[in-house]
C-alpha cells in the first residue's frame, strides 16, 4: 500500500502540489490523469524520489519512503518512461537486464529473463534480444521499455505517460498489454495520463488532478455518473464529446474515387480502422450511397495533414 | 625529388629514428592528456560551475603560443623530452576535456533518469552508460588533439626532443628544401594513418578500447623504463645549433674529450635549438657545452656590449670576460675560422678584374651589380656600413632570399652577393671571397661555451678543448660544411677526418 500523508512540493516560483493525501492500495491499477501542470507526473516521481517532497510524507508498505534505502527503494519500483528511453548504446536484451545486471546476475539468467519477458509481450527473443534499439519501431520499443520496468519483478510500476508519443494502434495494442501484464503479474501499476479515455479504459482507480490538488479519485464508474465538480465534469464531457472521426469526414472534404471492387468498410467505419486497412492494402473500397469509392495511402495523409493546419 | 630520394638514401636509419621519436612523444603526450582529462571531465561533469572555470583555464593554456610556453618550461625543467611532453599535453588536455565533458553532459536527459530511477550505482551509469554515449565525442576530441600533438610535436626539435621537427628546422635554417618537405610531409602522415587508428578506435566497443589504450600504456611505459635502465650513464653532454657546422664541431668535441679521458661519457645534441634556447639549457645544466661564436655573444647573450669591436681578439676579450661576470660561464679560445659576412664573386670575374680584397672593388665599382641578404642590405654591419668605409658606390644593389642570391651569381644575374665565410656554396660554385682589408666586419669566431662549475669539476677538459684553439680555417670549415650539407656526409665522419688528418686524434 502506497499513502501520501500531507504532501506538497513548492517550487521558487509555484507550487506543484498541494496538501495531497493519496491512498493506493496494493496490487491496485491506479491512473492519474488530469491537464498538464496538474501535478500528476510530480506525484509519480515524488514515489521513486526522483523528486523530494517539501512537505509531508509518503508511505511505502507502512514505512516512510525516506527511510528507506534509496537504491533498495527504486529495485522495488519498475519505472516506464513517456520517451521509452532504452539506451541506444545496448542491445535489447541488455536493456531489459540492466537492473539485474546491477544486481549482479550471473549472464546466463540475465539473458533468460530477458528472453521470457520478450515472448511474454510477443516479441520473438530469436528476432528481437541482440538487435539496438533503434532497430526497433516506437511500439515494439515501448513494448521493451515496459518489460525492462518489470525485470527484477518489482512491487510497483510506475508508469509516465508511457503512451502519448505513438500512434493511436500501437496505444490501444499496449494498453491491452499492460492490463493482460497487469492481470497475469498482480503487481501495483501506478499510472500517469492526460488522456481522460486512457485512464477510463485503464484504471481500477482514478485519481482527477488539478493544479497540484487532488479533484476527485474513484473507479471509472464512480466519475463518469458522479463527477465531483464542474472540472471533472468539464473534463470528462470534452472526452465524450470527442467522437472518433468517421470515414464519411474524408469523403466530405472530397477523397476517394470511384471504383467497381468490392467495398471492405462502410461510411461510418472510424478513421483509424481506415488506417488498419491500409495498413495491408494500397487502397482501402467504402461502400457509399453513390456507389464504392477507394481511399488510398495517400489520402488519408493528405487529409490529417489538412486537419493538421487547421 | 632528386635531393629527397637521396637524403632518404643516406639519411633513412635517421629518419626512421626521427619518426620513432615523434611517435613516442605524441602518444605518450597523448595518453598522459588523456589520462588527465577524461577523468577531470567526468569529476566535474556534475559541477557546472567547476567545469566553466576549468573549461577558460584549457582555453587559456591553448593560446599560449607554442615557442613561448616551451620558453617558459625550459628554466624550470629544462630541455628534452620532459618540457616537449608537457608542453604538448598542456596542448592536447584542452580538446579532450571538452569534447569529454560536453559529451558526458548532453546525454538525453531522459536516460540519465532511467538509469538514476532503475537505482544503477554511480558507477555502473557512467561505465555502462555515461561513457558509452559519450565515446564518439571523445574519440574526436582524442583525434583533434593527436593532430595538434603531432603538428606541435614539430617544435620539440627546438629544444632537443628530436623527432621530425628536425628535419623542419634544418631544412628552414640551412634552405634545404628537400628537408623540410621529408619533415613535413612525414609529420602529416603521421597525422593521416593515426587519425585512421583513431577512428578504427572509435568503432570499437568501450571494452576493447579500454584493453588496448591500457595495452599501449603498458608497452609505452615499458619501452620509456627500459631505455632508462638501459642508457648509459652520461657525463657530459655537448649540444650545438641547427645546421652542419654546429653538428662537426661538437662531434669534435666529443672525439677529443672522449679520446683524452677515457672514463668520460659525450652525449651529443646535433639540431638542438636556437640561440637563445641553448644559452638558456647551459645555464639551468641541461646540457654541458656548445659552441658559440664571439660576435652573438656580444649582439645578443650579455648585456651593455653592443658596440662590437672589430678586432677578433678583443671581440673574444670582451666576451670572455662579460660571459665569466654576468654569468660565471666559461668561454674556452676560439678556432680560426670566421663566420662572418663576406663578400664573394665569381673566380672568372676575379681573375678578369684582379679582385683580392674589397678595396679593389672601388676600381670597377660602375660594374658591380649586387644581390643582397635583406638584413645584409639594412644592417649598419651590412652594405650601409660597407660602403661608407669602403667609400664604395655599385652599379645596382638588389636584395634577395640567401638561397637565390647564390644562384643569381652563378646565373650571372648579379655580379657580386654576400655570404657567411663557411657557407659550402663558396666551394660548391666555385666563388672567391674577397679579404675584408680594412676588417669592418664584426668578428665571429666559433669557441666551446660551458659554465665555470663545469670546468672546475672537470678541469682536464680545458686543455682538451683548447687543442682546437686556432685551428680550423675558414677554408677547412668550407670543406667540411661542403661535404655534410652537399655530400650528405655524416658529420661525425668528416669531423674525425678532419682530427685524424690534422694530428689532434690516432
Amino acid at each position: 500500500m502506497i499513502e501520501f500523508k500531507n504532501v506538497s512540493k513548492r517550487y521558487t516560483t509555484n507550487q506543484a502540489i498541494n496538501d495531497l493525501n493519496l491512498t493506493i492500495p496494493t496490487g491496485d491499477f491506479f491512473v492519474l490523469v488530469g491537464p498538464s501542470g496538474s501535478g500528476k507526473t510530480t506525484t509519480l516521481k515524488m514515489l521513486n524520489r526522483l523528486i523530494e517532497p517539501t512537505d509531508g510524507n509518503i508511505y511505502f508498505n507502512d514505512k516512510r519512503i525516506i527511510d528507506y534505502d534509496l537504491k533498495q527503494l527504486r529495485l522495488q519500483m519498475g519505472y516506464v518512461l513517456q520517451n521509452i528511453a532504452l539506451f541506444p548504446n545496448l542491445t535489447i536484451q541488455e536493456n531489459i537486464a540492466i537492473q539485474a545486471e546491477s544486481l549482479g546476475w550471473p549472464r546466463k539468467e540475465r539473458i533468460e529473463r530477458a528472453r521470457a519477458l520478450l515472448k511474454q509481450v510477443d516479441l520473438d527473443p530469436d528476432k528481437y534480444a541482440t538487435r539496438m534499439p533503434s532497430e526497433l519501431s516506437g511500439g515494439e520499443q515501448q513494448r521493451v521499455g515496459i518489460i525492462r520496468a518489470l525485470a527484477i519483478k518489482p512491487k510497483v510500476v510506475l508508469m509516465d505517460e508511457p503512451f502519448s508519443a505513438l500512434d493511436p494502434i500501437s496505444r490501444k495494442q499496449l494498453q491491452d498489454l499492460v492490463l493482460r501484464l497487469h492481470k497475469e503479474l498482480s503487481m501495483t501499476f501506478v499510472f500517469v495520463t492526460h488522456d481522460m479515455h486512457e485512464a477510463l479504459r485503464l484504471g481500477q482507480h482514478i485519481a482527477v488532478m488539478r493544479l497540484g490538488h487532488i479533484q476527485q479519485v474513484g473507479t471509472s464508474q464512480d466519475i463518469m455518473e458522479h463527477p465531483a465538480n464542474d472540472f471533472v465534469r468539464g473534463f470528462f464531457e470534452t472526452e465524450q464529446a470527442v467522437q472518433p472521426e468517421t470515414i464519411q469526414r474524408l469523403l466530405d472534404h472530397g477523397y476517394g474515387t470511384a471504383t467497381a471492387a468490392a467495398p471492405s468498410l462502410s461510411t461510418t467505419s472510424t478513421v483509424s480502422e481506415l488506417a488498419a486497412a491500409l495498413k495491408t492494402t494500397s487502397a482501402a473500397v467504402v461502400a457509399t450511397e453513390s456507389g464504392s469509392r477507394e481511399l488510398s495511402t495517400a489520402d488519408l495523409l493528405d487529409y490529417l495533414a489538412m486537419k493538421e493546419v487547421d | 625529388m632528386q635531393d629527397i630520394l637521396h637524403i632518404l638514401k643516406t639519411q633513412g636509419g635517421d629518419i626512421v629514428h626521427s619518426i620513432g621519436q615523434h611517435i613516442g612523444l605524441s602518444l605518450i603526450s597523448l595518453l598522459i592528456a588523456a589520462l588527465i582529462a577524461i577523468p577531470l571531465a567526468i569529476l566535474l561533469m556534475n559541477h557546472k560551475r567547476s567545469a566553466n572555470i576549468m573549461l577558460q583555464i584549457t582555453s587559456i593554456l591553448q593560446t599560449i603560443p607554442s615557442l613561448a610556453l616551451l620558453g617558459i618550461l625550459i628554466p624550470i625543467v629544462g630541455i628534452g623530452t620532459v618540457p616537449s611532453i608537457i608542453a604538448l599535453v598542456i596542448y592536447a588536455v584542452m580538446p579532450i576535456f571538452q569534447n569529454t565533458y560536453a559529451g558526458l553532459t548532453t546525454i538525453d536527459p531522459n536516460l540519465e533518469e532511467a538509469a538514476t530511477a532503475f537505482g544503477l550505482s554511480r558507477r555502473m551509469k557512467l561505465f555502462r552508460i555515461e561513457l558509452p554515449l559519450a565515446l564518439p565525442m571523445i574519440i574526436s576530441g582524442i583525434r583533434i588533439a593527436m593532430v595538434l600533438i603531432i603538428g606541435t610535436a614539430t617544435l620539440a626539435a627546438l629544444i632537443g626532443a628530436g623527432g621530425l621537427g628536425t628535419y623542419i628546422l634544418l631544412g628552414i635554417e640551412t634552405n634545404n628544401n628537400a628537408l623540410l618537405i621529408i619533415g613535413a610531409v612525414l609529420s602529416a602522415l603521421l597525422a593521416l594513418i593515426f587519425g585512421a587508428a583513431i577512428d578504427w578506435l572509435g568503432r570499437l566497443s568501450f571494452k576493447k578500447v579500454g584493453i588496448i589504450l591500457a595495452t599501449l600504456v603498458v608497452l609505452i611505459g615499458g619501452f620509456a623504463g627500459y631505455r632508462k635502465i638501459a642508457s648509459p650513464e652520461t657525463t657530459i653532454t655537448v649540444a650545438g645549433k641547427m645546421g652542419s657546422e654546429p653538428e662537426i664541431l661538437i662531434n669534435m668535441y666529443k672525439d677529443l674529450i672522449e679520446h683524452d679521458h677515457p672514463r668520460m661519457k659525450v652525449a651529443t645534441k646535433a639540431n638542438f635549438g636556437g640561440t637563445s634556447f641553448l644559452f638558456k639549457a647551459l645555464k639551468s645544466g641541461s646540457i654541458d657545452i656548445y659552441p658559440e661564436f664571439t660576435g652573438t655573444v656580444l649582439e645578443s647573450l650579455v648585456k651593455g656590449q653592443k658596440s662590437a669591436s672589430h678586432d677578433p681578439t678583443k671581440t673574444y676579450q670582451v666576451a670572455k670576460s662579460a660571459l665569466k661576470s654576468q654569468y660565471r660561464m666559461a668561454y674556452l679560445k676560439p678556432m680560426a675560422y670566421q663566420n662572418g659576412y663576406d663578400l664573394a664573386v665569381t673566380k672568372s670575374f676575379a681573375a678578369k678584374y684582379h679582385l683580392k680584397t674589397i678595396s679593389d672593388l672601388t676600381a670597377v665599382e660602375g660594374k658591380i651589380h649586387a644581390g643582397f641578404d635583406p638584413d645584409f642590405y639594412q644592417l649598419k654591419d651590412g652594405y650601409p656600413g660597407l660602403s661608407k668605409t669602403y667609400n664604395l658606390k655599385f652599379a645596382s644593389a638588389k636584395t634577395m632570399e640567401p638561397s637565390i642570391r647564390y644562384k643569381a651569381i652563378v646565373n650571372g644575374k648579379v655580379n657580386l652577393v654576400d655570404g657567411y665565410t663557411t657557407d659550402p656554396e663558396i666551394q660548391e660554385y666555385h666563388l672567391v671571397t674577397l679579404k675584408d682589408d680594412k676588417r669592418f666586419f664584426p668578428p665571429y669566431q666559433g669557441a666551446p661555451l660551458m659554465t665555470e662549475k663545469l670546468l672546475t669539476a672537470h678541469p682536464e677538459l680545458r686543455p682538451t678543448l683548447n687543442k682546437l684553439a686556432g685551428k680550423v680555417t675558414t677554408t677547412d670549415m668550407q670543406k667540411m660544411n661542403y661535404r655534410v650539407t652537399v655530400k650528405h656526409e655524416k658529420a661525425a665522419t668528416v669531423a674525425r677526418d678532419y682530427l685524424k688528418s690534422h694530428g689532434l686524434l690516432d
